[in-house]
């Protein structure tokens, strides 16, 4: 892996991902409206936030618009490395993308860096786009800790990347990268605290939220976000991701 | 000793064998082309030789490299131009080629590449609103980038107009030139004529023939056909030429298959009746006559 291919790809990853309208859409907007519309939902009204729901505080103790935009921080992590990276690298193989890349010097390093770097600087870009929007319509919280959230993007970037790279080695095609991405993103999003607060799932979802790494994710950033001190649980269960999703998905690809 | 030397090369895909017990080899400057019938393993074969595939049996060395195990080095030093292979839909082909560079360790100047590949009008066009001819010569530029030592064309004029076949064919031949070795795929039958030093008749995944186009056709005793008019009914006399095999007529059309000199032979036996056809011409026997000679089959299948 060269320095300079691997800045070529990047920027051309960058490049391709902007005029991507299903990227942008789902990484960018989606994200951005949930928040907004979960937010005016719940209103953002002080006297919610002690409210007391199956034995737990229904909104980790803060309003609403802050629950929300934390939450919805992790979300564009979410609809990233489930969607966007294996449907990218699904088509890319599907349509000789790929092999084009490999008979180029192309490493699977160097593709699989270039797509983790665009993926985190989105995140980053993304946080600050939720930071500003939900400051001046809701006044949310901006971050206590911005080394903490940056830490939890990083977790989550590895542990979404890794299962976005996963996904990619074994679905063979666009079509159906695309079926399986966004049943899978939903179906986190519902139970992992980022749509219903997961006080008020019923204690079966609840528990099978708590094994999935959006969970954890969210956590993750809340604790950094609203000063709580950082999730090392949360931390530890997405490295184990990272890790348990990551080394099969290399291996799978290093000969792409 | 050969730039490219593969000896004995297998490839299967699960029982299917694509190339069984495949051997030549390609000569440093030369123009070598691989012929043959879709399915008869060309494709197969030179992906094993670009290190793209990894072989069942045999031995390739490439620049005296092992494709299988020095891939990366040896594709610093090669170009590929690949069959079925693309680009992501939006990406710009100044960007491709920007990109492609950067990856190359001797990458040859850009508006040089994209002036010889007639491709400065498309620069800031997307790779997906090309026209096929455009994505072809972006393809070709692409494997040049790195200023290969050895250029493998897989499928080199598949959608270009005659006249952009013809223009690609001289720019094949002025980097030969330069000292590159170009290794040809094709199943167009003057694609090779034209402009291969050597070919080798691929078929079944085994060599059948292996020579220069002309020594091909000649080495099969393929006959030539001479044809001409005339209103004259009898022309038994020209079948007692030892060079003519057969004579059919089509009304004032005659039509008559010979090996050797047989137009000269058949010119002067002509004028000696008195009989001086304007359209008398022969059509030679072509590498497509060799090739179906060869393999029994037509080229595409």
């Amino acid at each position: 892996m060269t320095m300079h291919g691997y800045l070529a790809l990047t920027r051309t990853e960058f490049r391709l991902f902007r005029r991507e309208p299903f990227s942008v859409v789902f990484v960018l907007a989606f994200p951005l409206m949930m928040m907004v519309l979960l937010a005016a939902v719940f209103g953002n009204n002080r006297a919610d936030a002690g409210k007391i729901q199956n034995g737990m505080l229904m909104w980790r103790g803060v309003t609403p618009a802050n629950y929300y935009t934390a939450a919805s921080v992790a979300v564009i992590v979410a609809a990233l490395g489930l969607m966007t990276l294996p449907i990218t690298l699904a088509s890319y193989r599907q349509r000789g993308i790929l092999r084009r890349f490999r008979a180029s010097s192309v490493s699977a390093s160097t593709l699989v860096g270039a797509q983790l770097t665009v993926a985190f600087v989105t995140f980053v870009a993304g946080t600050l786009v939720l930071a500003i929007v939900a400051r001046f319509a809701y006044h949310a919280a901006l971050p206590r800790d911005v080394l903490g959230v940056i830490v939890a993007l990083l977790a989550g970037t590895a542990a979404f990347g890794a299962i976005g790279l996963l996904l990619a080695t074994v679905i063979r095609t666009s079509r159906s990268a695309q079926g399986i991405g966004l049943m899978l993103f939903f179906v986190l999003w519902l139970i992992s605290g980022t749509a219903p607060p997961r006080a008020v799932l019923p204690a079966g979802l609840r528990d099978a939220g708590s094994f999935l790494p959006l969970t954890h994710l969210v956590t993750a950033v809340q604790n950094a976000w609203f000063g709580f001190g950082w999730a090392g649980t949360d931390l530890a269960v997405l490295t184990a991701y990272a890790i348990a999703a990551g080394v099969p998905a290399l291996w799978l690809f290093r000969r792409y | 000793m050969g730039v490219i030397t593969v000896d004995h090369l297998r490839k299967t895909y699960r029982r299917v064998v694509a190339v069984d017990d495949l051997s030549f080899d390609v000569e440093a400057g030369e123009i070598f082309g691989v012929l043959g019938p879709n399915g008869a393993g060309k494709t197969t074969t030179v992906e094993c030789v670009q290190g793209l595939r990894r072989p069942d049996g045999g031995t390739i060395r490439v620049l005296g490299l092992d494709p299988a195990s020095q891939a990366e080095q040896l594709r610093q030093r090669i170009g590929s131009q690949l069959q079925d292979s693309s680009l992501p839909g939006r990406l710009r082909v100044a960007e491709a080629i920007e990109l492609f560079a950067a990856f190359a360790r001797h990458p040859v100047d850009r508006d040089e590449l994209i002036a010889r590949w007639r491709l400065g009008g498309q620069r800031a066009q997307a790779f997906d609103t090309l026209s096929g001819g455009q994505r072809q010569r972006l393809f070709i530029a692409l494997a040049f980038v790195n200023s290969p030592e050895v250029v493998f064309l897989d499928e080199l004029t598949q959608g270009l107009d005659p006249q952009a076949r013809r223009a690609t064919w001289e720019l094949i031949r002025e980097i030969r030139q330069g000292g590159t070795t170009v290794v040809l795929v094709t199943h167009f039958m003057d694609e090779a004529e034209h402009l291969c030093d050597r070919v080798a008749v691929v078929d079944r995944g085994r060599v059948v023939a292996l020579d220069t186009p002309q020594r091909l056709i000649d080495g099969l005793g393929l006959p030539s056909v001479v044809r001409f008019t005339t209103p004259e009914p009898d022309l038994g006399w020209l079948e007692k030429l030892d060079v003519v095999q057969s004579m059919a007529r089509h009304g004032d059309a005659a039509e008559i298959r010979g090996t050797g000199p047989v137009l000269a032979l058949v010119a002067s036996e002509l004028v000696a009746h008195g009989i001086v056809p304007l359209d008398l011409r022969v059509e030679r026997p072509t590498v497509e006559d060799a090739f179906l000679a060869l393999t029994g089959r037509d080229v595409r299948g």
